[in-house]
């Protein structure tokens, strides 16, 4: 056994030795299929956009390339993912991982896989307030803000709007059931009622009995934590088949033209958060996308820039491609002090720290990390006017 | 072919399929799925000891290995003291009341004849038991999940190693079998079949959706490991010496910091592969001691009088076998597998998440294992779970590659192409029932028939 | 007297309502699950996805219809499509019949190897419509998707709740009833009806009378191909069409047929119904209900709901469950071998 061992230990080592090349591989890995499968591959190609724009500018580490692998996540299987995320560190020998996407499988890799091999993971979109928790030896950084944030936002928001009353349903699964407890502490603390609170489970055809009885329950305005393509429309035209509500209220799962497309005025006055700032490097962001023909304004594209140029940002600032270089650098190049750098200017950013230079990366998002990785994190509040979706303020 | 060799080239095919895997994409990945292939087999085991010794039709795999995941987190999760003192009191009133009510409706079924007057005392009881139930019940629920739900938010488990709760796991399994077997065993094969399948339908909901239980959908993740974490051995001096000492060779091309930067690379990466193989060596210990078992069991004679039952069940009946209870007796048996394999599963996985577990990947997958491999022989079941797991995880790669290689004369942009590209991974589930299929019609023994050849009809 | 009448609109709105049109739906699959169970005597595994098969040809012909302009006015597109989905679905039962299921007959097999080929088939259906539409909400319902709405009833009748009713709801309890009728019409008027009832009666009396099995067995596949397309179309028009939503419904179609008595057709009914109903009536919270019959000291506080709505499906299974425990034969006596 023991033989075995030591020869498996050393075959291993040695096909497992990555060759210095001029291209430098970066994991992208998200769940192109599952759950959030439509979301994925506008974020996968924001994150290879600032590859790009990075590998373009020919600043980088003199002049090498990044290029993106993708992995499938599944955004559910922890099983799956792991072993992609396995493939992409060990037999693709990829510096760094953007990624994952759900916060399940973000937590299974980086505990997993991540942090067992020293590889950085910078997830867009994982948003679930457990991670903060994770034992991750600083390797987990995420660009998407926790949810618990989002929760007291959305408490705020209803609070400014005098909503004293509200039923609540979940997507039964982590982001929805943790999304759905910040709120409803957040929102019995500062005085409001919930009067019901159901979890839907998503791919299930007939929701007539979940809108049922929270319409029962008396209140006005649902609030509905959970996926555009999955439950939490169901959930909504249900509750507009019976009439059962009119009005509600949407957290960055549910925000999108998916759901103006297809009930357009019946949503009037209907109010939605999403992750995001009405920034200049925001609106830089969002015309590069557009050029690269992405869907503008879709959630956690910004992050998902911000999560791969951070990574090249870092690389350079470390002046090496090495795993434990590029993690020794994350924080000193996303926080002050240094010079502000906007989205479609990572060239100007690379030229500063190859001269020794410092850089505060501000994005698309207005990345600001704090002490364990995480971002604060912006919100929008958008209503419903007209069929379409208007900004009314950023908090 | 002799009957004897069968297996060992059967093995051999399988022990090269992994060489070419870890030569071609890396060790680490070879290793990861032979993990996963020795998980799988003491599953296929355990279904093949209800369905290969005894005709039992049990399609509930996915709640009994969900019933062991969750013991891997009762047991080795650290207790949560807040949780307890906020709804543990509640929370015993609860299972008061549900005791009381259940033997006062069991002792009135007993004590009272069948009628009007049986229904009329029967229904108050019921009706107040459940209403007082639900009361202390779900002020238990409500404040121990009020306790800091971010985190932990439900009661935890009791702190102890989670080897451990590979046992436990296996009892959670058999308990839940004695219980599903008393109700539905008497009753006829497809009975059973759509019995257990809602039944582990019903044991997922519960787990999803009690979150004072283990955090429901929130999941549980950073379950304790029973092998050392690749950041403890980086970081051990016995660790570092030993790669040191095994890549002597390597390290002596390089010196001063050089030799340094690389003995650390060479440190992180064999830690992860000896992490993946003392859970192999765990695993296969297990494997081992499970299948010796199975073989004993199946050449005893309680295993002919298994397989006198399985093949006729009215000839052994006559003989004066209890047929409804050897049923029962081996259908907790082989849940009991199941569930130890579904504990090692979340242990390997390091957290629970109960919405990960879906019937086509722990029911249906399992069977086509059972049957491909050769259902009756234990060998067999080993060798139908390394192959079809392996064939579960590479269909998807081997897939893409097919049709990239199929479409090479396609524009990049062809529609047709690209929609194949997208649904390669649908490919999965069309290959296993095609497999399953072949198998069942052109060799319906499996791959390593059952030793003694029956006629099955 | 207007709060009896509002009780009584919020009672046939969330309850009553849906629970008719989910009801015919699970009525229109049980009864080709026992269909398939009397005649081949098996529980057929692959019908929830032969289910989603017919629906994936209806969806795709509808949007062809829909491309060429063709529509149907106020009624869904989808109905001119169903035809030609119904002979695909026959087409492909008929295929895995001779290519798979035959064999075991004339080798006389037991159920279990039946059903576990059909799982293999189950995974094989699985696969081909993911792979042709992909594993997405497709949704292929056009035309008036209202009778009445809620808000115009209420502005109509001036009551507080509102009554909506979709026409995909009373396209589906009008063809189920439809359908049902000419079934039994089949079964107990015509040569063959009877020769399908003696054959599941008495398979052996039945060849000795010189029916012949292999038609049996064919008209029965047909039957249920078109039974299932029809329910699976008209579920995905009052719903939306999402390959492993179909495959979940197989649960309740199981539980449908058993509750109501497996082999017996009007069993498969009432047992959709009883379903139905259930799921529906014991996970409502009547709150609102109570708040409009009670006076107004007497209002309830809490929701009064007897089983969470995360315990919805699990409600056909705890009945189910409750009857093979308490009559195993189902309610209205099948065949129990």
């Amino acid at each position: 056994m023991r033989k075995i061992l030591l020869a498996a230990t050393i075959l291993a080592t040695m096909t497992g030795q990555a060759l210095a090349a001029e291209t430098i591989k970066i994991g992208v890995i998200l769940g192109f299929t599952g759950p959030i499968e439509s979301l994925t591959p506008d974020m996968a190609s924001s994150a290879e956009l600032a590859m790009k724009e990075v590998s373009d500018s020919g600043a980088l580490l003199g002049g090498k390339k990044l290029e993106s692998i993708r992995a499938d996540s599944t955004c559910v299987d922890s099983a799956a993912a792991t072993a992609a995320a396995e493939r992409l560190i060990t037999a693709d020998g990829v510096a760094a991982i953007m990624g994952a996407d759900c916060s399940g499988v973000t937590g299974a890799i980086a505990s997993n896989v991540a942090v067992g091999n020293g590889v950085v993971m910078v997830s867009p979109s994982a948003t679930s307030p457990g991670l903060s928790q994770l034992k991750d030896k600083d390797l987990f950084f995420r660009t998407a803000p926790s949810d618990a944030r989002q929760g007291q936002v959305i408490a705020a928001i209803l609070k400014s709007r005098g909503v004293s009353e509200i039923a609540v349903t979940y997507t039964n699964n982590d982001y929805g059931k943790g999304l759905s407890d910040s709120f409803q502490s957040a929102f019995t603390a500062q005085g409001g009622k919930i009067s019901m609170v159901a979890a839907h489970e998503d791919g299930k055809a007939d929701y007539s009995a979940e809108v049922g009885a929270l319409a029962a329950s008396g209140a006005k305005i649902l609030a509905v934590f959970g996926y555009i393509d999955q439950g939490g429309k169901g959930m909504i035209q249900a509750s507009l088949d019976s009439g059962a509500f009119d009005k509600f209220v949407l957290a960055d799962g549910m925000f999108g033209d998916a759901l103006t497309d297809a009930f357009g005025n019946d949503l009037n006055g209907t109010i939605a958060t999403v992750p995001g700032a009405e920034s200049q490097g925001a609106k830089t962001f969002s015309d590069m996308a557009e050029k690269a023909g992405i869907t503008v304004g879709g959630p956690f594209t910004g992050e998902s820039y911000d999560a791969a140029a951070l990574i090249a940002l870092a690389m350079q600032a470390a002046g090496s491609s090495d795993r434990a270089a590029i993690q020794s650098k994350m924080m000193a190049v996303a926080n002050a002090p240094g010079e502000k750098i906007n989205p479609g200017e990572l060239a100007k950013g690379l030229k500063i720290l190859s001269s020794g230079g410092e850089i505060d990366y501000v994005g698309a998002t207005n990345v600001e990390f704090n002490k364990i990785g995480e971002v604060f994190g912006s919100y929008k509040e958008m209503e419903i006017k007209n069929g379409k979706y208007e900004l009314i303020s950023v908090r | 072919m002799t009957n004897s060799l069968r297996p060992v080239l059967a093995f051999s095919i399988m022990a090269i399929l992994f060489l070419l895997v870890g030569f071609m994409q890396s060790w680490s990945v070879a290793l990861a799925i032979f993990n996963l292939c020795l998980i799988s087999s003491i599953m296929t085991l355990g279904v093949n000891i209800q369905w290969g010794y005894a005709g039992l039709f049990n399609v509930g795999t996915m709640g009994f290995a969900a019933l062991g995941g969750l013991a891997a987190v009762l047991v080795s999760k650290d207790p949560v003291p807040e949780a307890w003192s906020a709804g543990g009191l509640n929370l015993l009133f609860a299972v008061l009341v549900a005791i009381a009510a259940v033997s006062a409706i069991v002792l009135i079924f007993r004590r009272m004849s069948k009628g009007p007057g049986r229904a009329l005392v029967l229904s108050p009881v019921i009706i107040i038991g459940y209403f007082l139930f639900r009361y202390f019940f779900d002020m238990a629920t409500q404040d121990i999940e009020a306790v800091n739900p971010a985190v932990t938010g439900y009661l935890g488990g009791l702190g102890l190693p989670i080897i451990l709760s590979w046992v436990v796991g296996g009892a959670f399994a058999a308990g839940a079998a004695w219980l599903i077997g008393k109700v539905v065993l008497g009753l006829r094969s497809d009975y059973l079949a759509i019995a257990t399948l809602g039944i582990a339908e019903i044991t997922i909901a519960i787990m999803k959706n009690e979150d004072w239980l283990a955090r429901g959908v929130k999941n549980v993740a950073g379950l304790p490991r029973p092998v050392p974490y690749e950041v403890d051995l980086q970081e051990a001096d016995w660790f570092i010496s030993l790669i040191e000492t095994l890549h002597s060779g390597t390290l002596s091309a390089f010196t001063g910091d050089d030799r340094v930067a690389q003995l650390a690379t060479l440190v992180m990466q064999s830690s992860s592969i000896f992490v993946k193989l003392c859970y192999s060596g765990l695993f296969l210990a297990v494997l081992l001691i499970i299948l010796t078992m199975s073989i004993k069991a199946l050449n005893s004679p309680w295993g002919r009088m298994m397989r006198a039952i399985r093949d006729n069940e009215t000839a052994a009946s006559a003989m004066g076998k209890n047929v409804t209870k050897r049923h029962l007796q081996v259908f907790i048996i082989g849940s009991a597998v199941v569930g130890i394999a579904g504990t090692m599963l979340t242990t390997l996985d390091g957290q629970l998440t109960p919405g990960s577990y879906n019937p086509l990947r722990f029911t249906f997958l399992i069977w086509v294992m059972v049957i491909v491999g050769g259902s009756g022989n234990n060998l067999g079941s080993v060798l139908g779970g390394f192959l079809i797991w392996f064939v579960w995880i590479e269909a998807e790669p081997v897939g893409v590659w097919l049709i990239e290689v199929s479409t090479t004369w396609m524009v990049e942009s062809n529609p047709v192409r690209l929609h194949l590209m997208e649904s390669a991974q649908h490919m999965r589930l069309f290959t296993m029932g095609l497999v399953l299929l072949l198998v069942m019609r052109f060799n319906p023994g499996g791959i390593l028939p059952e030793g003694i050849q029956k006629e099955r009809r | 007297m207007t709060d009896i009448l509002n009780a009584l609109v919020l009672f046939s709105n969330f309850v009553l309502i849906p629970s008719l049109a989910y009801g015919s739906q699970l009525a229109l699959g049980a009864l080709g699950v026992t269909l398939i169970y009397s005649i081949l005597r098996f529980a057929n595994f692959a019908h929830a996805d032969m289910m989603a098969f017919g629906t994936m040809v209806t969806v795709l012909g509808t949007w062809w219809l829909q491309s060429l302009g063709i529509s149907l006015g106020p009624l869904p597109t989808a109905l001119l499509a169903l035809p030609f989905a119904i002979l695909a679905a026959i087409g492909m039962s008929l295929l895995i019949d001779r290519s798979v299921y035959r064999f075991y007959r004339t080798k006389r097999s037991s159920p279990a190897i039946f059903v576990i080929a059909s799982t293999g088939v189950m995974f094989l259906l699985n696969g081909i419509v993911r792979f042709i539409i992909g594993p997405n909400d497709q949704r292929f319902a056009d035309g008036e998707r209202f009778i009445i709405r809620a808000r115009e009833f209420k502005t109509l009748t001036g009551l507080d709740e509102g009554l909506a009713i979709k026409v995909s709801q009373v396209l589906t309890v009008g063809i189920a009833v439809m359908l049902v009728i000419a079934l039994f019409m089949f079964l107990q008027k015509t040569r063959m009806g009877k020769a399908m009832r003696a054959y599941s009666d008495n398979e052996d009396l039945a060849l000795l009378s010189g029916i012949n099995p292999e038609r049996v067995v064919m008209i029965t596949w047909i039957i249920t191909a078109i039974l299932a397309t029809i329910a699976g179309t008209l579920y995905g028009l009052d719903k939306s069409f999402k390959p492993f939503t179909y495959f979940q419904l197989l649960l309740p179609f199981f539980a449908a047929a058993i509750v109501g008595g497996i082999g017996n057709p009007v069993g498969a009914i009432v047992g959709g119904f009883v379903i139905a109903f259930s799921e529906v009536m014991i996970t409502y919270a009547y709150k609102k209900f109570f708040m409009y019959l009670l006076p107004q000291s007497m209002a309830p506080e809490g929701m009064m709901q007897l089983l969470s709505t995360d315990y919805k499906f699990a409600v056909s299974f705890i009945i189910l469950v409750i009857v093979l425990l308490v009559k195993p034969t189902g309610l209205m006596k099948g065949k129990v071998v």
